[in-house]
């Protein structure tokens, strides 16, 4: 059943993911495992969950819930990923002083933070190769992709402003 | 009383998750305008425990603190509220704009600012990574496991699942292997 399908998939990426955008890796998996959706479809979550408010867990779950089961889809997906606040975070907070301190989970967090890093650049060539294959929109977007690259880590642009002018440079150069 | 006050959190709540551009810090500020410097429900050092807590749970962050925080100030229930209350603007703003990308789908326009838009997710992930970058390698070590990760996530589709586990185990393994030889123990961030 596609829902609770749903559900156990962002469960899994949301009780293995860390901070941000070291979901996208679990998320790409999942997505691209159950075929929910297709490879160019995943950068499409990624751009629009950056583009929206919310945090991008959640805005994935949301978009992928949608696309595979409508609404209750989102539901089931939100559900899913937000587990680890329901659960761990109760315990957590119920025992706060001991986890406050806690030396075991420091000491996970270094060896967990260089993977997310390793996965993260895994799946960014993962995505280059499907966004800039070969063909006609091959060009402008290396362009388009080298354009945003200089502004985001020479010029410190926002995301956001970031996307709404390759959606503009796209209007403009993808025939 | 109790529910009352669940209810005015839920609902405080729902109104932060609407201005939530820039991940998780900016409601980190807000929480702390609101309710540090403002109501003065918790000192600052205490919601900074909270966050560093939530952050490294897993998970999405900005709940996880949400949670917390409830918590802290509020009990149980009041936690409930603050996690669902700003879980929902996202669900809500999403699915709008999810119908809208549905609708458009087959548009010539659409799509080419759609190409645009992916050619952007690919710099986007790299600046993040480098970001990124400055908390995750505190021991000489942590760069051999980044590659170890990379590499079979690349190379052997080896799931996420796995080398997270495999994470932990190295993270234990290499601050305990410090700690035998007597440097600095845990060289956490």
């Amino acid at each position: 059943m596609v829902l609770l399908e749903l559900f156990w998939s962002f469960l899994k990426i949301g009780f293995t993911s860390f901070g941000g955008l070291s979901m996208i890796p679990l998320i790409t998996e999942e997505i691209l495992s159950h075929g929910w959706m297709t490879a160019e479809q995943v950068s499409d979550i990624v751009g629009i969950a950056e583009m929206t408010p919310g945090p991008v867990g959640l805005n994935c779950a949301t978009f992928a819930g949608i696309r595979a089961a409508h609404l209750p889809g989102a539901v089931a997906a939100n559900l899913g990923v937000l587990m680890p606040s329901l659960t761990l975070c109760v315990l957590a907070a119920v025992f706060f002083s001991k986890v406050k301190d806690s030396v075991r989970v420091q000491q996970m967090m270094v060896g967990v933070r260089p993977v997310c890093f390793g996965l993260i650049c895994a799946v960014t060539v993962q995505l280059a190769l499907t966004n800039y294959q070969p063909g006609a929109t091959f060009l402008p977007s290396l362009l388009i992709g080298a354009a945003d690259a200089v502004l985001l880590l020479r010029f410190h642009w926002s995301v956001p402003k970031v996307l709404l002018l390759s959606a503009g440079l796209g209007l403009l150069l993808v025939r | 009383m109790k529910k009352g006050r669940a209810a005015a959190f839920f609902w405080e709540f729902f109104k932060i998750g609407f201005c939530t551009f820039g991940g998780g810090w900016s409601i980190v500020a807000q929480i702390e305008k609101q309710y540090v410097r403002g109501q003065q429900l918790l000192t600052s050092q205490e919601l900074l425990d909270l966050t560093s807590v939530g952050r490294s749970l897993p998970g999405v962050m900005i709940t996880n603190v949400s949670f917390l925080f409830g918590y802290q100030v509020g009990g149980m229930v009041c936690g409930f509220a603050c996690v669902l209350g700003i879980a929902m603007p996202p669900l809500l703003i999403l699915s709008a704009v999810t119908l809208g990308y549905q609708a458009l789908q087959g548009n010539a326009l659409m799509m080419s600012a759609m190409t645009g838009v992916r050619a952007a997710v690919v710099p986007i992930i790299l600046s993040s990574a480098v970001a990124l970058r400055k908390g995750a390698f505190p021991q000489t070590a942590c760069y051999l496991v980044a590659a170890v990760a990379f590499a079979l996530s690349l190379l052997w589709d080896v799931g996420c699942i796995p080398l997270i586990v495999f994470g932990m185990a190295a993270g234990i393994a290499m601050c305990e292997w410090r700690e035998r030889r007597g440097e600095k123990p845990h060289g956490a961030a």
